[in-house]
């Protein structure tokens, strides 16, 4: 019998959280509890990523998306929650037509997120060669084992024997490199052809930059063009 | 400078200048001055300045040329001396002149030679004299191939001749124009053409454009005079042509002036087929354009015309260690004073001791004296001549040629066959023809009366200095390139012309056509001059003619101008009130009648006119039958030249005036009109002085071609006598004493008749009606020529018009309307066809988006549950399509 | 309980995600407020995020030879970006719709319907 794994239980937990509230804000008919329950929601979703191994980006899911676009979203359900709106009904038909799409669409995904068997279990752990191997060399997390392994500042990535690095590397370094189109990452296992195709981010980085801005003016424009036509 | 480089920079110079003077004229005439006064001041300006650089080159020619006087007066004091000389006293200067330049200067290899002689004979050594003619390329234009285009000159004696007398006589033109053409500076009531409102043209002055094309037509003819290749002389003759188109048609509104420009172009036009045959024959014959030879740029000499025609030939004599010049047909003229049985020896008439082997008598066929008969004895007047002018091939051995090319093998292959002597013939009738045309000789002399239509200073112009004298020009420039069947051909053409044109001036009462009808008399006897053999002859005639022929037109036109009338008839006892105008005309009369004291001094025509008969002599006492009638006709002819310029001139000036009306009326002209007039009158007096260092026959004589005289192979029996051997005292004292009394019981007829009125002229009139009518009606050439051409031409041309009109415009319109047809067909389908398809097209497309209208519902709710249909569908299709594949 | 002790892998998540996925589409499938659809769009983008970081994650399936990576965290962001971004334009015209007809029921906005 296996201790009880830890990782597995908070993933469980956080599941849970994820799954109950996004069906929640589905059954739910009233605005302003919907996006409360998103909010759960969302959150329980950063700690998946965290769970993951992405500490970066759940980091970023709580800034960005909890703290930023939720807040956003209820502004908006503020601004027009007005009687009638905040529960608005609809008709049993719509609601059985979007089960029954909702049905056909899980029973598409779910056999196949389950179908690739290497899926359904984690990384097994190391043997104690390669971690003798290792040694006292500190090594970002690498995806083979043939090819030499990056020094990287901030230690072993140690595995406990579930095969769960008990030391989290720390990606945040190599996304903000990557998004300034270093791959730090691929550097060592890639064959020489693909060199070129290993660029980082740079480009769609910039870009997305650009459409933040634009869409910040857009929708500074669009907010305002009412009260601009009456002032006209 | 050197005179090859100066000639041609002053020559140039003036045949450039009027062309300056045309352009400026031409973009700015109009605005030249009021009503483009100054226009005249800038045509002047320019050919008086062509005038004084063509004295200058004159000048240089004369002392480089003519300025050894020294030896010419050895050679005058050797024929002096020489026994047995049949030449008086009087003529000797001018015999020695010529003889003189036959031999001295004929050629510029035989010059060379033949003063290395006369030298040699005053212990001197090599020649110093300079070459007969300068030619060089000004610019090239083109060469494709063998064809060569280029600006090129050519200037001998005859060039700077041409070139003095013409800016001379244009220029005094041109003066005198100023004067006549006044009346231009104003606005001009034309009262001969009337509109078809009935009233008078008005128009505006002329007067810049008049300079103007003087100015052309000056550039034009000293342009056909330096040209150095056939195709120079092609397009300035046509431009002398398109000239005398634009002068004569000057009044265009009248209808008489512009059918008598179409007139002179049209006739032009017929000459000029023939040219440009006689042109292309002598260009496919000898492949060249040029006249004479020219360096080209490696330095290799390429052989001109003349030179291809009659290549000079040198024999070495080895024993004299001395060159001895025998160009083909040259003559040494001179007295044998010893013989061996192997060679002659001569003692030349101009000093020279020439050693003549026997051996190349026998080749060369150098056949004997005046008669024709080998020399006889020692001791006797001899000449030696070679028939025919060409190279004969036995003596090719003996040719040393130092400074020109040997003749290219074609060539001398050419000139061995039958058919290159064929093509020489044809080119040159045809060039004569193009000579027939511009000169109005026979049969085409009709133009000339007509081009009368033209203002009076054109009519000068072209009678004297430039149309006419261009065809006499070409037929003197190509002499070397006429065979003696076309030389008999010429004789006969200016026999017949001089004849006809000198009858037919008899019965004209309009003072200008007496004297076209004159000019087309003396054109004649420039051309029979040429054609007998006379070449210098007939260029001297064109020389003095010129100016006698100007002065009478001016004189003409003074009068015109005076009394606003051609019409004789109504003139009358004028020189009482013009009396420059009629004294000067009477020297020009006298000039024409050949006035002189005989032996002792004469008027210019004299001496010219006078040369003319005596080779005419000279050729009827070798060829009876021709002679006889060619002599004939040219003696007859002066005969009536005197009757018909002493009635005009009676008529005009003398007796009662018969119109008070225009003899009240009557002034003289202002001094810018007769003082040109009293200029050319000295020259129409002294321009043939054959004595003077400078004179005309002398001057021709250096640009002498060798072997000028040539037989006649396709005929029998013509031989054309040396231009030399008419200056033997039997032909020249012949002709000077017929000459005299011909004249003479012209002159006395005129004087009957019209002087002192002792016969009347209209009995005469009325006694000799068949030929008066006959004469007054010119021949009925016209008629003649409106029968056999105008008029079948004509009516080809109605049927050509109406088969057009009928028959291809018929044809026109049935297409036409067919066309139409398959038009409206063609519109029906693409209405009803195309246009249908497009618009079915349209139709489907507009009902499918109809048809998809309703799809856009505009909910969005709809619109995801439809996208998650869709990529289940999506998902199901790939999933079923993989696992059909594996 | 051998549901505990096992670790989690690449499916696991992939369910989540799915189960969000669908949420989310039902959400956007169901909702008249505006706001609504607007939060389903913000639940299907989570579940497309969750299977990006699943597949890049290098310790949740056995063979990470065919790992995403870092790339899947790197598309990740920019989808969070870009759903920020979608958020501010949806709700301007959300709000702009409100402005105009007074009322966010996507049903009422069938203006350009065909």
């Amino acid at each position: 019998m296996n201790p009880i794994n830890w990782h597995t239980v908070f993933f469980y937990l956080y599941a849970l959280v994820a799954c109950g509230f996004g069906v929640a804000v589905v059954i739910s008919t009233n605005i302003v509890r919907m996006a409360l329950y998103l909010i759960f929601s969302l959150g329980a979703t950063a700690g998946l990523f965290f769970l993951a191994g992405a500490d970066f980006v759940g980091s970023m899911q709580l800034l960005i998306y909890v703290g930023g676009t939720l807040v956003l979203l209820i502004f908006g359900v503020m601004l027009t929650a007005q009687g009638p709106l905040i529960s608005l009904r609809t008709s049993g038909g719509d609601w059985i037509v979007a089960m029954l799409l909702a049905g056909c669409l899980a029973a598409l995904l779910v056999p196949a997120g389950l179908t690739v068997s290497s899926w359904n279990t984690g990384r097994p752990a190391p043997t104690t060669e390669q971690v003798a191997g290792n040694g006292a060399q500190p090594v970002l997390v690498s995806t083979t084992e043939k090819t030499p392994q990056i020094p990287l500042a901030g230690g072993l990535p140690d595995v406990d024997n579930n095969g769960i690095p008990d030391k989290q590397p720390i990606t945040a370094a190599p996304i903000g490199l990557g998004l300034l189109g270093a791959r730090v990452d691929k550097l060592e296992n890639v064959p020489e052809a693909l060199r070129p195709g290993m660029s980082g981010y740079l480009l769609p980085f910039e870009v997305i930059s650009v459409h933040l801005l634009v869409v910040l003016v857009g929708a500074a424009y669009l907010a305002r063009s009412k009260r601009s036509a009456m002032n006209r | 400078m050197a005179p090859e480089a100066s000639l041609p920079l002053l020559l140039g110079l003036a045949w450039l200048l009027p062309l300056a003077s045309f352009a400026i004229i031409v973009l700015f005439g109009p605005k030249l001055g009021k009503a483009g006064i100054l226009a005249s001041y800038v045509a002047t300006g320019a050919i008086v300045g062509s005038f004084l650089l063509s004295m200058v080159a004159f000048g240089i020619w004369h002392f480089r040329h003519v300025g050894a006087r020294a030896e010419e007066a050895v050679h005058g004091a050797a024929v002096a001396a020489t026994p047995g000389n049949m030449h008086t006293a009087d003529e000797g200067g001018s015999h020695d002149g010529e003889s003189h330049s036959e031999s001295g200067h004929g050629d510029s290899k035989h010059g060379d030679s033949e003063h290395g002689d006369a030298h040699a004979g005053g212990g001197h050594g090599l020649p110093t004299t300079l070459p007969k003619s300068f030619t060089k390329d000004w610019y090239s234009l083109a060469q494709i191939g063998q064809l060569k285009l280029s600006i090129s000159y050519y200037i001998d004696s005859l060039t700077v001749l041409m070139f003095s007398m013409v800016t001379l006589i244009a220029s005094l033109i041109h003066f005198y124009a100023f004067g006549y053409m006044h009346d231009e500076l104003h606005d001009i009531e034309d009262h001969e053409v009337v509109l078809s409102d009935g009233h008078h043209l008005h128009r505006p002055g002329r007067f810049y454009r008049f300079f103007q094309y003087l100015s052309l037509f000056c550039f034009s003819m000293l342009g056909l005079v330096i040209a150095g290749n056939i195709l120079m002389v092609f397009v300035f003759w046509e431009l002398v042509g398109i000239c005398s188109y634009f002068l004569i048609g000057f009044y265009i509104e009248r209808r008489s002036a512009s059918n008598a420009a179409n007139k002179a172009f049209i006739v032009n036009r017929v000459g000029d087929f023939g040219m440009i045959i006689g042109l292309m024959a002598l260009w496919g014959s000898l492949g060249t354009f040029a006249f004479g030879d020219i360096k080209n740029e490696q330095g290799k000499v390429e052989r001109g015309i003349f030179s291809s025609v009659r290549p000079p030939e040198k024999i070495y004599d080895p024993a004299a260690r001395q060159v001895i010049a025998m160009t083909g047909g040259m003559v040494i003229s001179g007295k044998v004073t010893a013989e061996t049985p192997d060679s002659i020896t001569l003692l030349a008439d101009n000093g020279d001791t020439k050693v003549i082997l026997r051996s190349d008598i026998e080749k060369r066929g150098i056949v004997g004296g005046p008669d024709g008969k080998p020399p006889a004895t020692v001791h006797e007047p001899f000449a030696l001549r070679v028939p025919d002018g060409m190279v004969k091939s036995a003596a090719m051995n003996l040719i040393v040629d130092d400074s020109v090319e040997p003749t290219p093998a074609q060539i001398e292959t050419w000139r061995n066959e039958k058919y290159g002597y064929w093509l020489l013939v044809i080119a040159g009738l045809g060039i004569f023809c193009g000579c027939v045309g511009k000169s109005a000789q026979f049969p085409l002399h009709v133009w000339l009366p007509d081009a009368m239509e033209g203002p009076t200073p054109v009519s000068a112009l072209v009678h004297s200095a430039t149309m006419v004298a261009a065809g006499v020009y070409l037929a003197g420039r190509f002499f070397p390139v006429f065979t003696g069947e076309v030389l008999l051909v010429i004789a006969y053409v200016g026999a017949i012309t001089l004849f006809l044109a000198a009858t037919i001036a008899i019965t004209a009462v309009d003072i200008k056509r007496v004297l076209a009808y004159s000019t087309v008399s003396q054109l004649g006897y420039m051309m029979l001059g040429i054609g007998v053999g006379g070449w210098a002859a007939g260029l001297f005639h064109l020389i003095t003619h010129a100016f006698f022929k100007s002065l009478l037109f001016m004189c003409s036109g003074s009068v015109i101008h005076a009394t606003h009338t051609n019409d004789m008839r109504r003139m009358g006892g004028l020189r009482h009130k013009m009396p420059w105008t009629a004294y000067t005309m009477l020297v020009g009369v006298l000039a024409i009648y050949g006035a002189a004291i005989p032996f002792l001094i004469g008027f210019s025509g004299h001496y010219s006119k006078d040369s003319i008969i005596a080779q005419a002599l000279s050729f009827w006492d070798l060829n009876p039958r021709h002679g006889a009638i060619l002599a004939g006709l040219a003696i007859a002819g002066s005969g009536i030249t005197a009757f018909y310029m002493f009635r005009m001139w009676f008529m005009t000036f003398a007796g009662k005036p018969r119109d008070h009306h225009v003899y009240e009326h009557v002034h003289e002209s202002p001094p810018v009109m007769y003082v040109p007039l009293v200029v050319l009158s000295v020259f129409a007096f002294a321009a043939g002085f054959p004595w003077l260092p400078f004179s005309v026959p002398k001057l021709l004589e250096q640009a002498r071609y060798p072997g000028a005289a040539a037989a006649a192979p396709l005929l029998d029996k013509v031989v054309f006598p040396e231009e030399y051997l008419s200056h033997v005292g039997a032909f020249h004292n012949q002709a000077e004493i017929i000459i005299t009394f011909v004249a003479l019981g012209g002159l006395a007829l005129a004087v009957a008749f019209y002087g002192l009125q002792l016969l009347n002229p209209d009995e005469a009139k009325k006694q000799f009606s068949p030929i008066y009518k006959l004469l007054w009606n010119k021949y009925y050439f016209d008629e003649l020529y409106a029968a056999i051409f105008v008029r079948p031409v004509m009516f080809v041309a109605k049927i050509i018009a109406n088969f057009d009109r009928w028959f291809i415009d018929g044809i026109i319109h049935r297409l036409a309307a067919g066309v139409k047809q398959i038009s409206l067909l063609d519109d029906m389908i693409d209405r009803y066809f195309v246009d249908g398809l497009v618009n079915l097209v349209a139709a489907w497309t507009w009902s499918i988006g109809n048809s998809l209208r309703s799809l856009q519902t505009g909910r969005l709710r709809q619109y995801v549950m439809l996208i998650v249909i869709g990529t289940v569908a999506l998902t199901l299709l790939v999933r079923w399509s993989v696992a059909a594949g594996s | 309980m051998q549901l505990l002790t096992q670790s989690v892998g690449v499916s696991h998540f992939l369910v989540v995600g799915a189960v969000l996925f669908i949420a989310g589409v039902v959400c956007m499938a169901v909702k008249r407020n505006a706001l609504g659809v607007l939060m389903g769009i913000e639940l299907v983008l989570n579940g497309a995020n969750i299977n990006f970081v699943a597949f890049g994650s290098n310790f949740l399936r056995s063979d990470t030879a065919y790992s995403l990576g870092l790339d899947g965290q790197l598309i990740s962001l920019f989808v969070i970006v870009l759903a920020a971004a979608e958020a501010a334009v949806a709700l301007a015209i959300t709000l702009n719709f409100y402005n105009n007809h007074s009322t966010v029921d996507v049903d009422r906005a069938d203006e350009l319907k065909g």
